[in-house]
């Protein structure tokens, strides 16, 4: 349908006026603008829209840096339901709740629409016109220096028209920050593999054994871990694949384990040198550096049982290949990168190396490549703002005032900024700070590529194209601004581009040869493009370090107990919230949390030996104090956590964004100590110690497990079955 | 087809197993769920949202357990976890299982309605007439699994649940229900219209893939398998068929080895299958590695 040659753009604009009036007058409004009546019968369709059939159109999601490629089921107009594009290497037609979640970003009644100037504490509206007139007067006279921009991952086109404009006025302070990032796990890699992102091949292994890395919740590409997880349940040769996870907190990786091991908390990396140390097959410089770490002192320092040592041990070594994975459970410490190395370390001890861990392409361009960061990059822009150092302060996908960790004072340091202009979507906390806010189109308004920090088993550019009209007037998209912005400082280089859509398909025509359309006309190739939605590319291939290296591995013993603070705070990131950013989504607030089954609020899991120590029971309000601050929030009596530990789940706790977001619960963000990781510098957001008292209030939680818990009350409802008594090879 | 017309004439219409003389002919409705692939993650659910119009209740009315999903994830722990002299820790991990309604062959809900606005479908599903349905909710007291909901309110106009933009997402292939009658889900039914009247357009009936539950298009790990029972070439028929379950028995072979103390190598299942209601969805037992 896309071939015809017909011009998508026009398209789109016939399908929005003509289509989205039908529709709309057809679910009882009559407008699409204030006022104004809009019939348009049906007996004059426009172009390529059928009363009453669903159109797909392939782009990609933009809920998450995954990456998986979407197909849009458009109707009369409006974008219904997003559905998994089966052609991406990716996500295969798969989609996480999340990601269907997209439409509900672009439909909420809390967006931003009109470009916002501060007054005082309110905003007054202000045309856009007037407002890159105010940026182009505060940029006047302020060197590059004196510029910060924060932006969360980006990648694709808008990170090269975002670095030309940064260029521009020789600005080189461009911050990447992602509050929940796998920042110390690239570096960890980095020293392991000679790679930071290798390719794990889940599917391949028949042990895996997981070290808090909850990839088939929120780890680096769930979706697309989760259809490599089916395989290996399936398994190699018929051998079904063995899943163990080590952690302290129940993650829904772990609660999918053949084993769950409960691990004193920041003692991964000692547990993985007492695995290397009771498999015994490592020599040398390996050899010596787990020669101390015996079963009866890592399981004195771990608290796991020298059995469980063994058996694990026995396992990794009667099933080859296995693949063991560090996650952010392990790295969030202090020590944070030397239990990530130490994990790593079992990989080239037990030769996964090539098999399991693999090198993978990249995507032959650097300059579209992921610009990624963690909250290191957060704390030198603060560091800076709070010495004064930037007089304009730009904030693109990154709410850092909700995000920062309480002790950086982020919000504080942030007012120090002379002009902040937030690019938002809602009016979230960082946006109510901002003196100019710009509403930034939907994701599924606007044009753009992605390039995934994961890649499944090719180099992919990824297509991200409207589904129908803008919903506001007055949105831009965020190419649409840096360009506007470009043209005030680089009027000349920039005059031939109308729009991003223009200088999207004059930048991917530019390089069709090398993006598989040699052989095709210009209009071919950008509409073949568009119906597929991604570009599958040969790509360089990273060169994977298969030497093992020992040297400079030392592992600090565990962590004393704290008199004052005895408990250890683990921040839960759920599959569905993460940070926090897409919390007004009501259906992520109404999808119970898996573990807890708790639905739009937040909760304090506790153990129940602790909680029956402290005279604590289920819906008691408690308070949570570190040296940072405390908050207050209800109790939920939850086994799969370590006794020494209490959890609480990032994502809830706005102030703002708006009314599915605003007031429910609490944020645990707010507590976090500043402690880092002594290598790479990032936050280590495990390490937060905190004292837990009751409040003498009791709430009765709103969940979904019913009066009997978790209990199947004798019943055959949920049934398990050992390995030994069935055969999946017969299996269908 | 009156209303008078079906209470009067209630055996006739009444469609239930064992069906020796009606057999399901060309289509029964079935499913099978892997316990074993499905991780909890709860995408089946929102995607149960988007496809079925499924209104957000909000936090005060899911106290109530106002909840409208369709398709739950239900979390069960060991039974002896946690408690004194058990198990500390749930060390092998959560069972998680998908529920939603069965579509019962001898539905427990559809005997009780008094208007009769559940019934059974000639191709095996259990339905829900909207516009039929008074409100008594005796369907949901009597049903088994607990996967019928009742719209205590209007959600859609005074409670608003869809404001502004919101209401554009609605699907319009499927109804947006008002206050007072009981939903539950539909097996997509919308879905299974479109591809039964596309394939009977063609002159040949809907082929094993041709429809997909939005549940089960999304599912990550592919846990979800939906088909025509009857159709010797369909996943759902194989899968059934190699586990030895058979929808009009309230026992299965697994249940006879289990008695005799042996181990089957089977593990599909029915839940609550010893009270009849002969469900349309089987499980496979979720399976756990004993080495470790």
């Amino acid at each position: 349908m896309m071939d015809s040659g017909f011009d998508r753009r026009d398209f789109l604009k016939v399908l929005g006026w003509g289509g989205a009036a039908v529709a709309l007058s057809g679910c009882g409004n009559t407008s699409i603008e204030d006022g104004r009546e809009t019939v348009v019968s049906y007996s004059e369709p426009a172009d390529y829209v059928i009363p009453s059939i669903g159109v797909y159109y392939n782009s990609t999601c933009a809920q998450c840096d995954a990456g998986c490629s979407i197909n849009g089921r458009v109707r009369e107009g409006r974008v219904l339901k997003l559905e998994g594009n089966p052609a991406s290497t990716i996500n295969r037609g798969k989609m996480c709740g999340l990601g269907q979640a997209g439409v509900q970003h672009h439909y909420n009644p809390d967006r931003v629409r009109e470009p916002l100037l501060r007054k005082g504490d309110a905003g007054e509206t202000i045309t856009w016109e007037k407002a890159y007139a105010l940026i182009a007067e505060k940029m006047n006279g302020v060197s590059g220096e004196e510029v910060a921009f924060l932006s969360g991952g980006v990648s694709g086109h808008l990170k090269v028209l975002l670095g030309n404009y940064l260029d521009s006025f020789g600005c080189k302070n461009h911050f990447v920050y992602e509050a929940v990032a796998p920042g110390v796990m690239r570096a960890a890699n980095k020293k392991s593999y000679g790679v930071a992102m290798p390719r794990y091949s889940i599917n391949k292994a028949k042990v895996v054994l997981s070290f808090g890395a909850d990839f088939l919740g929120s780890w680096v590409s769930p979706v697309h871990f989760s259809q490599q997880y089916a395989q290996f349940r399936k398994g190699v040769d018929g051998q079904r694949g063995v899943l163990i996870q080590v952690e302290s907190k129940m993650t829904l990786t772990g609660a999918n384990a053949d084993r769950w091991v409960a691990v004193r908390p920041g003692t991964e990396g000692i547990l993985a040198l007492g695995i290397i140390n009771a498999l015994g097959t490592a020599t040398g410089d390996i050899a010596a550096a787990v020669k101390e770490y015996d079963r009866v002192r890592v399981s004195k320092e771990t608290g796991v049982t020298p059995g469980q040592i063994d058996k694990i041990a026995a396992l990794l070594k009667l099933r080859s290949p296995s693949l063991v994975l560090a996650g952010s459970a392990a790295e969030g410490y202090a020590h944070g990168s030397q239990n990530a190395a130490a994990i790593n370390l079992l990989n080239h001890v037990l030769g996964n190396i090539g098999k399991t861990v693999e090198a993978c392409e990249s995507v032959p361009f650097p300059q579209m490549a992921p610009a990624t960061g963690n909250t290191a990059a957060l704390k030198s822009l603060s560091d800076g703002l709070a010495a004064g150092k930037y007089k304009v302060l730009f904030s693109y996908a990154a709410n850092p005032v909700f995000t920062a960790p309480g002790a950086m004072k982020f919000k504080e340091s942030m007012a120090k900024a002379g002009f902040k202009v937030a690019f938002a979507h809602y009016m979230d906390e960082t946006a109510l700070q901002a003196d100019l806010v710009l509403p930034l189109d939907s994701a599924l308004e606007d044009w753009g590529t992605q390039v995934p920090e994961y890649l499944a088993t090719c180099a992919q550019v990824n297509i991200q194209q409207p589904l129908m009209e803008r919903l506001h007037a007055n949105t831009r998209g965020m190419g649409d601004i840096l360009l506007a912005l470009l043209k005030q400082r680089r009027a000349e280089e920039y005059k031939g581009y109308e729009d991003y859509y223009a200088y999207l398909r004059g930048a991917l025509l530019k390089n069709k040869g090398a993006l598989g359309g040699a052989n095709v006309d210009d209009d071919t190739f950008w509409n073949e493009t568009l119906t597929r939605g991604l570009i599958k590319l040969e790509g360089p291939v990273g060169a994977l370090s298969a030497k093992a290296n020992a040297a400079g591995l030392k592992l600090p013993a565990p962590a004393e107990g704290d008199a004052q603070y005895p408990l250890h705070l683990i921040p839960g990131v759920t599959a569905s919230l993460r940070d926090g950013r897409h919390t007004n989504q009501p259906w992520l607030q109404e999808s119970p949390d898996p573990l807890t089954t708790i639905v739009w609020d937040s909760w304090v899991e506790i153990h129940p030996k602790k909680a029956a120590e402290l005279h604590i029971v289920e819906g008691d309000i408690v308070e949570i104090t570190s040296k940072t601050g405390s908050i207050k929030a209800q109790a939920y009596l939850f086994p799969g956590i370590h006794p020494e530990a209490i959890s609480v789940p990032l994502g809830r706790g706005h102030e703002a964004m708006g009314r599915y977001a605003k007031g429910y619960g609490v944020n645990p963000f707010q507590i976090m100590d500043a402690v880092y990781d002594n290598e790479t510098g990032e936050l280590a957001m495990h390490e937060t110690r905190v004292r837990i008292s009751k409040t003498g209030q009791r709430v009765i939680v709103v969940k979904d497990e019913g009066s009997a818990g978790g209990s199947q009350a004798g019943k055959k409802i949920a049934v398990r079955v050992s390995t030994d008594d069935v055969d999946l090879s017969e299996e269908v | 087809m009156s209303v008078s017309n079906l209470l009067e004439n209630w055996s006739q219409f009444r469609h239930f197993h064992p069906v020796d003389d009606k057999p399901h002919d060309p289509y029964k409705w079935a499913m099978s769920i892997d316990l074993d692939a499905c991780t909890g993650c709860n995408a089946c659910s929102v995607a149960c949202y988007a496809e079925n119009n499924l209104p957000v209740v909000g936090k005060d009315k899911y106290a109530h357990g106002h909840s409208m999903h369709w398709m739950r994830i239900e979390r069960y722990w060991d039974e002896d976890v946690g408690v004194a002299g058990g198990r500390e820790f749930p060390d092998q991990g959560a069972q998680f299982l998908p529920m939603m309604c069965q579509q019962c062959e001898a539905a427990p809900c559809e005997t009780v309605c008094p208007v009769a606005a559940t019934n059974h479908t000639a191709d095996g599903l259990n339905s829900q007439i909207y516009n039929r349905c008074i409100g008594s909710r005796y369907c949901s007291a009597n049903c088994p699994f607990k996967v019928r909901y009742f719209n205590w309110y209007d959600y859609p106009t005074t409670d608003n649940v869809w404001p502004a933009e919101m209401s554009q997402q609605l699907n319009p292939d499927v109804t947006v229900r008002g206050k007072g009658v009981m939903e539950k889900c539909t097996f997509c039914v919308q879905r299974i219209s479109a591809a039964k009247v596309a394939a009977k357009g063609e002159g040949r009936i809907v082929h094993d893939g041709e429809i997909q539950t939005a549940c089960q298009q999304v599912c990550p790990t592919s846990a979800i398998s939906f088909g025509n029972l009857v159709d010797p070439e369909s996943r759902v028929h194989k899968q059934w068929k190699a586990q030895q379950v058979e929808l009009d028995k309230e026992a299965q072979a697994k249940d006879k080895h289990g008695e005799e103390g042996g181990s089957s190598g089977l593990r599909g299942y029915r839940i609550l299958e010893e009270l009849r209601p002969y469900p349309s969805v089987m499980y496979l037992e979720r399976v756990r590695e004993s080495a470790v």
